[in-house]
C-alpha cells in the first residue's frame, strides 16, 4: 500500500455502494476516485463474499454477464457507524498534530 | 486474461466459495489485464481462503448469525405481534375482568388479527430463510412459537 492510501477493503466498499448499485469493476474505479487505494480482484471478491454473508450488501439481478451489488440498510448503519469513528478519530489525530 | 489462466487460478479456491462465486469472478478477472499483482492479489487471496475459510467455506447456511436473522422484518414482527396480542389479553382482563363475553368485541378481533397476521410473515420468513440458514431459522421459528403460545395460552386457559 502507497503512502497516504486507506485500506480496509469491506468499509471501502460499503462506502461506494453508498451512492448506488455497482458491479466489481464500477466499485473497483470508484474506490479508487474515492481514496486512491486499487484493491485487487482476490481483496475485491473476498470482501463482497463477506460483506454479503454478513447481509451488509446483497446481489441483484445480473446485467450482461455482470453481478451489481447494493448496500442494505444493516450495511448502511454499520457504514455510518464506522465512518463517525474514523472522524472522530481524524479529527483528533489532526488536532493533536497541530498542537506540536 | 486469459480463460485458461482464470481457470487455473479458480481451482485455488474452496469448493463452496467457487460454487458461490466461481461464475462471476470468473468473468471478472477474464476482463483484468494478467499483471503479476493482479495475480499474486488473486492467489493470497485464494490462499487466505483455504487456511481461514470465513467466506467461502462457510458460504453454506451456518454463516448466518441468530441475530442477524431475528433482526429481520419477517422475524420480529411476528414476535412483536404476539407480544402486543398477549398485551391485548392482559390489559382487558385487568380492566373488564376474567369473564367470558357473549359477543366478540374490539379487543377479541385485535387479538385475533394479531394473531392471523403474522401467519403470513412467518410464511414468508421460512421461504425466504430456510434454504440460507435452516438452523438459525428455526431458532427464530422456536421463538416466534414460544411467544405464540405465550399469547394464546391466557386465552384457552382462562376459557376467554
Amino acid at each position: 500500500m502507497e503512502k497516504g492510501q486507506y485500506s480496509d477493503p469491506p468499509l471501502l466498499i460499503l462506502a461506494s455502494l453508498a451512492s448506488g448499485p455497482k458491479h466489481g469493476h464500477t466499485m473497483i474505479e470508484d474506490i479508487v476516485l474515492l481514496c486512491g487505494t486499487r484493491l485487487g480482484p482476490g481483496t475485491l471478491y473476498g470482501a463482497i463474499a463477506r460483506l454479503e454473508q454478513q447481509l451488509l450488501i446483497e446481489p441483484l439481478a445480473p446485467e450482461e454477464r455482470r453481478q451489481p451489488y447494493r448496500i442494505t440498510a444493516e450495511g448502511e448503519r454499520v457504514l455510518r457507524t464506522k465512518l463517525n469513528t474514523l472522524h472522530q478519530f481524524s479529527k483528533a489525530g489532526l488536532e493533536r498534530l497541530e498542537a506540536l | 486474461m486469459n480463460p485458461v489462466l482464470v481457470r487455473l487460478l479458480l481451482r485455488l479456491y474452496p469448493a463452496l466459495w467457487k460454487e458461490r462465486y466461481g461464475s462471476e469472478f470468473s468473468e471478472f478477472l477474464q476482463s483484468e489485464e494478467a499483471r503479476l499483482s493482479t495475480l499474486a492479489d488473486v492467489v493470497r487471496s485464494a490462499i487466505s481462503e483455504r487456511i481461514s475459510p470465513t467466506v467461502g467455506a462457510t458460504m453454506n447456511q451456518q454463516t448466518y448469525p441468530f441475530g442477524v436473522l431475528v433482526k429481520q422484518p419477517a422475524a420480529f414482527l411476528p414476535l412483536a405481534m404476539s407480544l402486543g396480542a398477549l398485551t391485548v389479553v392482559v390489559v382487558t382482563a385487568t380492566v373488564f375482568g376474567i369473564s367470558r363475553q357473549p359477543d366478540e368485541g374490539t379487543p377479541a378481533h385485535l387479538w385475533q388479527l394479531l394473531m392471523a397476521g403474522q401467519l403470513p410473515l412467518l410464511l414468508f420468513f421460512v421461504i425466504r430463510w430456510w434454504p440460507r440458514a435452516p438452523r438459525q431459522t428455526i431458532y427464530v421459528l422456536a421463538l416466534q412459537a414460544g411467544a405464540f403460545l405465550l399469547a394464546t395460552a391466557p386465552v384457552f386457559l382462562l376459557h376467554l
